[in-house]
C-alpha cells in the first residue's frame, strides 16, 4: 500500500476545525469540572450529610463509564428537563461531571496531606482562616496535587474523543469521516494519533517527573 | 416539558434478551482483555527491567503510545487503518478486543514494573547467595512479594477495563452500549433505554469498585509500609484508575 501523507495537509482546514471543537470541549468540561470538583471536595471535607452526598456523587461518577454517561446526557437529559442542547454542550457537561469527581478526590488528598501541625501552628499564630487556606494549606496541598491534576487533564483530553460518538465534529470524528471519504484511514488516523501523543506525552512525562521528585523528597 | 410521554419501560423489558446478551458481551470482552493483559504486561515489564536497550526502548515506546493516545483512536486505527497495512481484515470483535488488550497491557506493564522495582536488591542478592537459580529467584522469591504490592492498582485497572469496553461499541461489536443504540433506533425510547443501560453499567461498575476497594483494604497495608512509593503514582485518574489520589 502506498501512503499519501500529503492528503492530510490538503485537508488541514477541516482537521483544524476539529481541533478547535476538541479544544472547546476540553475547556468547557474543565470549566464545569474545576469549580464543581472544588465544591464536592469542600463537601467531603466537611463531613456529615454533605460529606455523604459528596461521597455518593464521587462513587457514582467514577463507577459509570464516561461513554455511558455521555449517551445518557445526550438522549435523556433534553426530554427529561425539557431543554435543548447540542452534543457539544451536553457531552462536555458529562465529561465535566466525571472530571469533577476525579478532581474532588485529588484536591481532598492534597488538603488531607497537609499535616495537622501546620493547621495548629497557623491558628496559634492568629492567622485568619482565609489566610491559613491561601498561604499555608493550599500551597502545600498543591504540591502533592499537581501531578494527579495534570494526569486528570490528559485523561480529559483523551475523553473528548468520546464526543465523536454523539456526532460532535471533534478531531477524532473529522479524521474518521475524512478517512471514510477518501479511504485513507491510515493517513488521517495516524496523523491525529500522533497529534494527541505530542500534546499529551510531554505534559504527562513532566507530571511523572514531578511526582518522582516529590516521592523522593518525602522519603 | 414539551410533551414528555409517560415513561414506559416496556421496550426495555421486551428486549431483555438482547440486552442480556449485550451485557454478557461487555463482561466477557473485559474479562478476556484483562486476563490476557496481565501476563502480557508482566512480559513487557520484564523486558523493560531486564532487556537491553533494543528490547527496553521499543516497549517503552509502545507503552507510552498506548497510554498517551485515546483508546477510541486506537480502536478505530486498528479496525480501519491496520488492515491496509497487513492485508488481513479483522472482525469488529477481534479489533476491539485487540485494542483493549493492548491498551490495558500497557497500564499493567507500568504497574508491574513499579512493583518489581520496589523489591529491595537484597532479596535478589540473598537468593543468589543461597544458590537459587534465576528462575527460582523470580518465581519463588520476587513475584510472591510483588503480587500484594500490585494487586490494588491491578484491581483498579480491572474496573477501568470494564469501563473502557463501552467505547468499543463504536465498532460493530454488540456490547451493551451498541445493543442499546440498535434498539433505540428501532423503538425510539431513548429515555427508558439509556436510563436502564446506564443503571446496568452503574451497578456492575459499583460492584467492581467495591471489589477493588476490598482488595485495597486487604493489601493496602503493604503499600503503607512504604515498600512501594512509586506505586502511589499509579493511582492515576481517569479510565484506568479508581483512585486518582493514590491514597
Amino acid at each position: 500500500m502506498e501512503l499519501d501523507p500529503g492528503i492530510v495537509l490538503r485537508n488541514l482546514p477541516a482537521l483544524l476545525d476539529g481541533l478547535r471543537i476538541t479544544g472547546l470541549a476540553f475547556l468547557a468540561a474543565l470549566g464545569v469540572g474545576l469549580p464543581l470538583g472544588a465544591l464536592v471536595c469542600a463537601a467531603r471535607l466537611r463531613g456529615g450529610v454533605w460529606g455523604a452526598l459528596g461521597q455518593g456523587y464521587v462513587a457514582v461518577l467514577r463507577a459509570i463509564p464516561e461513554m455511558v454517561l455521555i449517551f445518557w446526557m445526550f438522549y435523556v437529559l433534553p426530554p427529561l428537563l425539557g431543554v435543548r442542547g447540542s452534543g457539544l454542550v451536553l457531552g462536555s457537561l458529562a465529561l465535566g461531571l466525571v472530571t469533577s469527581a476525579y478532581l474532588a478526590e485529588i484536591f481532598r488528598a492534597g488538603v488531607q496531606s497537609v499535616g495537622r501541625g501546620q493547621w495548629e501552628g497557623a491558628r496559634s499564630l492568629g492567622l485568619p482562616a482565609r489566610v491559613i487556606w491561601t498561604r499555608v494549606a493550599i500551597p502545600q496541598a498543591a504540591r502533592l496535587a499537581i501531578p494527579p491534576f495534570v494526569n486528570a487533564l490528559t485523561e480529559l483530553l483523551k475523553g473528548t474523543t468520546l464526543l465523536a460518538t454523539i456526532g460532535v465534529a471533534d478531531l477524532a470524528l473529522k479524521a474518521y469521516v475524512l478517512g471514510a471519504q477518501t479511504f485513507r484511514y491510515m493517513e488521517f488516523l495516524t496523523a491525529i494519533a500522533v497529534l494527541y501523543f505530542i500534546v499529551i506525552f510531554p505534559v504527562a512525562r513532566l507530571a511523572e517527573r514531578v511526582e518522582h521528585r516529590l516521592a523522593a523528597a518525602m522519603k | 416539558m414539551d410533551g414528555l410521554a409517560p415513561l414506559d419501560f416496556g421496550a426495555v423489558w421486551q428486549y431483555r434478551v438482547p440486552f442480556a446478551w449485550g451485557l454478557w458481551t461487555t463482561v466477557w470482552i473485559a474479562a478476556v482483555a484483562f486476563a490476557i493483559a496481565v501476563p502480557a504486561g508482566l512480559i513487557l515489564a520484564w523486558g523493560r527491567i531486564r532487556g537491553r536497550w533494543w528490547v527496553n526502548l521499543p516497549i517503552m515506546g509502545f507503552v507510552d503510545v498506548m497510554r498517551f493516545t485515546p483508546l477510541l483512536v486506537q480502536a478505530v486505527w486498528i479496525h480501519f487503518a491496520l488492515p491496509a497495512l497487513t492485508g488481513a481484515s479483522m472482525t469488529a470483535t477481534q479489533s476491539g478486543l485487540l485494542a483493549l488488550t493492548l491498551h490495558v497491557s500497557a497500564y499493567v506493564c507500568d504497574i508491574l514494573r513499579a512493583g518489581i522495582v520496589a523489591i529491595p536488591k537484597g532479596q535478589w542478592e540473598a537468593a543468589r547467595a543461597l544458590g537459587l537459580r534465576n528462575r527460582h529467584t523470580v518465581v519463588r522469591v520476587v513475584l510472591p512479594q510483588v503480587w500484594p504490592l500490585v494487586l490494588p492498582p491491578l484491581a483498579n485497572v480491572a474496573v477501568g477495563t470494564f469501563k473502557l469496553t463501552a467505547i468499543l461499541g463504536i465498532l460493530a461489536i454488540d456490547d451493551m452500549m451498541k445493543v442499546a443504540n440498535r434498539i433505540n433506533n428501532m423503538v425510539f425510547r431513548p429515555v427508558e433505554i439509556y436510563t436502564a443501560v446506564a443503571g446496568a453499567y452503574l451497578l456492575v461498575g459499583l460492584l467492581l469498585t467495591a471489589g477493588a476497594n476490598a482488595v485495597e483494604r486487604r493489601f493496602g497495608a503493604a503499600r503503607q509500609a512504604g515498600r512501594m512509593r512509586r506505586a502511589q503514582a499509579m493511582g492515576r485518574p481517569g479510565a484506568l484508575a479508581g483512585r486518582p489520589d493514590g491514597a
